[in-house]
């Protein structure tokens, strides 16, 4: 394998230096360079850096580990989160029927049952940051990033708030590296889905749970004890149909692409088929559940194929055909290649990638590889060509100025301010991809501020008294020797006046953050 | 097939293919060419304010003539008394009284029973909606107003044409037409205390960002510094609302304050935008006073002072609020309201047909509701929407900016003046 890489690489690199296309590999598979890696990527070589990064179980992550330990929502299983959610939910019940009875809210707005929840959700941001920036294991953290947006979910969306975390650890994290098939299936099953859009209510028409049996606990639940206006409002609450929001975003956004081909109907016989794939209660920590009662077991065609009264198979049928279809391997392939190579990607790497796609029936591996050999990758065109997200803008200059990321929500913050507040895109489009997206007047002026504060901080460059060899160690250790001249004249210039080393040193390192080269990746 | 022909097709209907063909920063860079320094006052402005939350139209706009109102709401009806009597049927809240002499000076209408001819009752689908303009359809990439400034760019010659006032873009103008969030107009541009610096700071960075040659770098941060420069000249730290008016303590009130300013320091804004939430009550919503009237008062305060502070230039700037839906008719065991369906909305201004109660009203009683408990939507939010970007902005292709729907003016409520 290394040999027919070093070959093709060989055939294909005529204008990269070594340095260059470690640099290029860094910026697309990475988040960034830090200082130093690209010439250490150069000389381990970066096909082989490649291949590693595709392996990442091979690439030891100790210090990441460590940090890792300060985070404590990975201590939490769904049923942990799940039971303190239905604790915080009654609390802020039982304040509510308090305050109404006293007519005084102050103490409502005082006691902030939910707190938790929003703080893990913050906690959750400040993980992913410390992860891209610290993990050795670069490639698989822009994967997880490129399938979380690919399956967004929203955590602000009522249970979503509990339910993120298992979806990131436990759904996507382990399978972003393996078969689509595995992921799709994962996603399909995974409550923060079945919750974001709809399915965990959406039922056959016309059918009803089974009556309550027995315990005093049961009864509770289902109303024996309840006053006639929860009673009502329960009743009104218990969804009566059929919910077309997964099986629509399931073909348009996670397989088949808005050009793939079907109907509303589809849509509707979609539907049907998921009808019944929903969650169990919190009290039952929240886990998957196929409700026999409320799946329409009725024929449903779609897509040529037949589903009848096969229960929970029907979904799992449908998932594997799906996620075999020519369409979304060229719509998901389209998408991959418009994260690693462009914003409008060549043709030729997607093809490629859709030929490794049925090769290998969908091993997620085996398409990225396609994509990183082949020629568009490495084209003078795809260099530097992309605009990075607040994202990769935030993580990228921590990484470059070697800064080690704090266990504060500032730099999370930061990429909200920036326009990307993670995993809270509401729509299930998730965030784009494209310059268009992220290149606007004011989100421009808001990198550059944050561009000066982290600038501050930077460890990465030595205070120097002599402006251009400052300017030139910026150029190597933040940009890979990739600054412009003009880049490099106007800090100069703007440096004429600063006598102070460590002024001089911060303006230099924020203009070069903020300025556009450090934008491109 | 290209990425961006996908995104386009999939937000915006056939016309935005036109946009695939243009790349976005030579528009922008022919329309940056020759702007004038000063705005002409004369163009019309859209302010619009998200109630978020889903305010009780029912408490806002009360139909104190409804026997079916007050039987619903035994412990939360304003009482008749209270109301501010719009027409005999309609009143206002007491807390909007401020209002009341915008209603009756015929600048001021209210449109009822409007909402989404989607179902859904939760906040944020149906905000979703409400800002994507696509009822129904979530993956539609950019919001309404983006689009309206896509198409209709014969006013695209300022950065401040469309701004939302908030730490992000909100959704609703989110999209490839440049806009600009601004969370606070003197904090806008480059964060250096010290003036002298600042200016400093910002030339640099232009100089850096001129060296970058063509591309939506260069002309968004061109833009930006434009946007800057226009600002330090309208001095934002020296505004002072017109004598004796007062703009309530709060966020609402600094919002529409500073939009006021931008509107009369005639930097070019077309369309404004500013979040106001607060109105989810689901839990002792109170009466004449109380959780919702509060929330009311501030609403009422900083609308009259908005108005009274651009005095004359009221003549061309519509103001409408916006809430993604309305609640039930009737109260809760916890004398609150949950979510429901048709809400109510306020348009005010120079060019507002006002004086009146809009929409038609679809009654309270049990066979006029929405799946037995809400208020019927009679009024499709994109047709007042539709209405103010035709007859007050100008727009000519209201289909490009619905897609999937084209308001019709049969269907219009007549919010704005022939």
């Amino acid at each position: 394998m290394h040999l027919v890489l070093v070959l093709v690489l060989a055939a294909q690199l005529p204008t990269l230096t070594p340095r260059d296309s470690a640099f290029h590999a860094l910026n697309r598979l990475a988040y960034g360079a830090r200082p130093g890696e690209a010439d250490s990527v150069a000389r381990f070589g970066v096909m082989r850096w490649i291949e590693r990064q595709l392996d990442p179980d091979h690439v030891s992550d100790d210090h990441l580990r460590d940090r890792e330990r300060e985070f404590k929502i990975l201590d939490y299983n769904r049923a942990d989160l799940a039971g303190r959610y239905r604790d915080a939910t009654r609390e802020r019940q039982r304040l509510q029927r308090e305050a109404a009875a006293s007519g005084d809210s102050t103490r409502m707005r005082n006691a902030r049952p939910m707190q938790e929840f929003r703080e893990l959700g913050g906690e959750l941001q400040q993980l992913a940051i410390v992860r891209a920036a610290l993990s050795e294991r670069q490639l698989r953290e822009v994967i997880v990033d490129f399938w979380t947006n690919h399956f967004n979910v929203f955590v602000g969306k009522g249970a979503d708030r509990f339910l993120l975390p298992s979806y990131i650890e436990q759904t996507i994290r382990p399978r972003a590296l393996g078969r689509f098939e595995d992921l799709l299936i994962a996603t399909a099953e995974s409550p923060a889905m079945l919750f974001y859009l709809d399915n965990a209510q959406s039922v056959a028409p016309r059918s009803a749970p089974p009556p309550p049996r027995g315990s005093f606990f049961l009864r509770r639940r289902f109303g024996m004890n309840e006053m006639p206006d929860e009673r009502r409002q329960r009743l009104q609450r218990r969804p009566t149909g059929i919910n077309e929001n997964y099986a629509r975003e399931l073909l348009e956004l996670h397989t088949l692409g808005v050009d793939g081909g079907y109907t509303q109907q589809d849509i509707i016989e979609v539907a049907r088929i998921f009808t019944g794939w929903s969650i169990e209660p919190p009290e039952r920590g929240s886990g998957f559940v196929f409700r026999d009662w409320a799946h329409d077991r009725g024929e449903k065609h779609v897509f040529g194929l037949t589903f009848n009264d096969d229960g929970k198979d029907e979904g799992i049928r449908l998932l594997k055909f799906l996620a075999s279809q020519h369409a979304t391997m060229h719509h998901v392939s389209a998408k991959l290649c418009a994260r690693f190579v462009a914003d409008e990607p060549p043709d030729g790497c997607i093809d490629a990638a859709v030929a490794a796609w049925q090769k290998t029936r969908g091993d997620i591996r085996a398409v990225l590889r396609a994509i990183f050999t082949s020629p568009e990758f490495w084209s003078a065109q795809a260099v530097r060509s992309k605009v990075k997200t607040p994202f990769e803008f935030v993580v990228s200059a921590v990484r470059a100025t070697g800064v080690e990321p704090d266990d504060t929500p500032r730099l999370a913050q930061l990429v909200a301010r920036l326009g990307e507040p993670l995993y809270q895109q509401p729509a299930p489009t998730g965030y784009g991809e494209t310059e268009a997206h992220w290149v606007n007047s004011g989100a421009l002026l808001a990198r550059m501020n944050a561009a000066m504060g982290i600038a501050k901080d930077c460890a990465s460059i030595p205070a120097n008294e002599d402006h251009a060899q400052l300017v030139d160690m910026i150029d190597q250790q933040l940009l890979a020797g990739t600054m412009s001249t003009h880049t490099k004249s106007v800090i100069l210039e703007q440096l004429t006046d600063v006598s102070d080393p460590v002024q001089a040193r911060a303006l230099a390192v924020g203009l070069a953050l903020g300025g556009p080269d450090f934008q491109k990746q | 097939m290209t990425i961006s022909r996908r995104i386009f097709v999939k937000s915006g209907g056939l016309a935005l293919v036109s946009l695939g063909l243009d790349p976005l920063f030579l528009v922008r860079a022919a329309f940056a060419a020759g702007r004038p320094a000063v705005m002409p006052s004369d163009r019309p402005i859209l302010v619009c304010l998200f109630q978020r939350g889903a305010v009780d139209g029912l408490n806002m706009i009360v139909p104190h003539g409804e026997p079916a109102y007050y039987q619903e709401r035994p412990r939360i009806a304003v009482p008749a008394a209270d109301v501010v009597d719009l027409d005999g049927h309609f009143g206002l809240h007491p807390s909007l009284g401020p209002l009341k002499e915008l209603w009756d000076n015929k600048s001021l209408a209210a449109i009822h029973a409007i909402g989404s001819p989607d179902g859904t009752r939760s906040h944020f689908d149906a905000q979703d909606y409400m800002e994507s303009g696509t009822p129904g359809v979530k993956s539609t990439g950019d919001g309404w107003m983006n689009r309206y400034c896509q198409h209709d760019r014969e006013h695209e010659d300022t950065p401040f044409r469309a701004v939302a006032f908030g730490p992000q873009l909100p959704r609703i103008l989110a999209g490839s037409a440049p806009s600009l969030a601004i969370d606070d107009l003197q904090a806008f541009g480059l964060r250096v205390p010290q003036e002298a610096a600042r200016d400093k700071l910002t030339r640099a960075f232009e100089e850096l960002y001129d060296g970058a040659g063509t591309g939506l770098l260069a002309s968004s941060s061109r833009e930006g510094f434009e946007a800057v420069q226009m600002l330090k000249r309208a001095d934002p730290s020296q505004y002072r609302p017109a004598a004796g008016v007062e703009y309530p303590q709060g966020r609402l009130g600094k919002t529409l304050l500073q939009i006021a300013q931008l509107i009369k320091a005639d930097v070019g804004l077309e369309i404004a935008f500013a979040d106001c939430s607060g109105w989810d009550t689901h839990v002792n919503q109170g009466s004449s006073e109380g959780q919702l009237s509060a929330r009311l008062r501030e609403l009422g305060l900083a609308l009259a002072a908005f108005n009274h502070d651009l005095g004359e230039r009221m003549r061309n700037v519509v103001v409408l609020t916006m809430s993604e839906f309305g609640r039930t008719i009737r109260e809760n065991g916890n004398s609150g309201t949950d979510h429901g369906h048709a809400t109510a909305m306020l348009a005010l201004g120079g060019p507002v047909n006002g004086g009146r109660v809009l929409g038609r009203w679809p009654g309270l009683a049990l066979e006029q509701r929405f799946e037995g408990r809400d208020v019927a939507v009679t009024t499709d939010f994109r047709d007042l929407f539709g209405e103010i970007l035709a007859r007050h902005l100008g727009a000519t292709d209201l289909g490009t900016v619905f897609p999937g729907y084209t308001p019709s003016p049969a269907q219009f409520v007549g919010a704005i003046r022939a």
